[in-house]
């Protein structure tokens, strides 16, 4: 693929597995097979099948079918940003 | 459950896979358990304060008990992988928080028949799930089908002829897609569709299937095994990012 003119490069992205710590710091448990349902396309898929993008500042998911942001996560040195506007919901299931 | 917390391992011994890979053995304080499939994270904190952490898959079955086996690529640009393959000692303290990530993992209770489908350094979850399948003596069937560059580039070589030994119930089959070995009649290719159709004939589109490589490799898998009617909750997958190349 052509790195310099893609708008999402899909070999430098890795997947909902790879922020599962961070998310189970947030939540308290393990998030990986939370389903979520996309807000721009209402795609629902389990979080470890999302599209993350690790290498930034922060830690950005998006949608495996439209590549809409799902969700972005920030650590400062005093607090953790989580923002899920891309998300319609999450269900994460009692069992979990 | 418990909190996710951040704990020294001790390095026990270092293994040389392949020229560039190398297997760690820590010892744990607080050994946690874990799932075939399971990976940690590794946290490297320099002398300034400065912090970077990476994820590494857990190559260990649960059944080797107060210790875990990472395995772990040379990445030659990379911040964390280098510092593991060049700098670590055995006796070293390394930082780390898990076991994390309950999807991508497979026990002997969930059943088969098991596909597993590894690119690269991609094969060392898929290695924890079959060192757990076989301690637990367990016949599941099973198929290994894994990508590498050169022979040279095979993790794990020696223990997979092993474990896939008469009557264990499982194949391994390698596919070389730079040099195959002198006289080998394998594949020698990438991964396609050709490829899957054969590997997932004796298990039809009934197997559990996990994928686990670099995400080109991974994303082309997928593809291609839930193109050919395999469920898409059935096939679990793993991305690892670039090659490195």
């Amino acid at each position: 693929m052509d790195v310099e003119t893609a708008d999402v490069n899909t070999e430098l992205m890795v997947d909902g597995n790879a922020i599962a710590g961070e998310l189970e710091l947030i939540f308290g448990h393990d998030m990986t097979s939370a389903l979520v349902r996309c807000a721009s396309c209402a795609a629902q898929g389990m979080i470890a099948t999302m599209m993350a993008f690790v290498r930034g500042p922060g830690v950005v998911l998006r949608c495996p079918s439209c590549e809409a942001v799902i969700a972005r996560i920030v650590e400062t040195p005093t607090a953790t940003y989580l923002d899920t506007r891309g998300a319609m919901y999450l269900r994460i299931g009692h069992s979990a | 459950m418990a909190a996710l917390e951040w704990q020294l391992g001790t390095v026990t011994t270092i293994q040389t896979e392949t020229p560039k890979t190398k297997s760690f053995f820590l010892a744990l304080p607080k050994w946690m358990g874990h799932r075939p499939g399971h990976h940690i994270d590794l946290r490297l904190t320099a002398p300034d304060g400065y912090r970077t952490q990476r994820s590494y898959s857990i190559a260990s079955a649960p059944e080797l008990t107060g210790q875990l086996e990472l395995t772990v690529d040379l990445i030659p640009d990379g911040e964390v992988s280098p510092y593991l393959h060049d700098v670590v000692m055995q006796g070293d303290l390394l930082e780390l928080r898990g076991p994390i990530g309950g999807y991508f993992v497979w026990d002997v209770s969930l059943g088969g028949p098991l596909l597993l489908v590894g690119g690269g350094s991609g094969v060392v979850p898929l290695m924890a799930m079959l060192r757990h399948r076989a301690a637990q003596h367990s016949t599941i069937p099973a198929r290994l089908l894994y990508s590498v560059r050169t022979a040279d580039d095979v993790i794990y070589r020696d223990e997979l002829a092993r474990l896939a030994g008469a009557g264990s119930g499982l194949d391994v089959l390698f596919t070389y897609t730079r040099q195959a070995p002198a006289g080998w009649t394998g594949y020698r290719r990438r991964i396609d569709a050709a490829m899957l159709n054969e590997v997932i004939k004796p298990f039809g589109l009934a197997a559990k299937t996990y994928v686990c490589g670099p995400t080109l490799l991974v994303e082309s898998v997928a593809n291609l095994l839930v193109g050919m009617g395999q469920p898409a909750e059935r096939v679990r997958t793993e991305r690892f990012g670039p090659t490195g190349s």
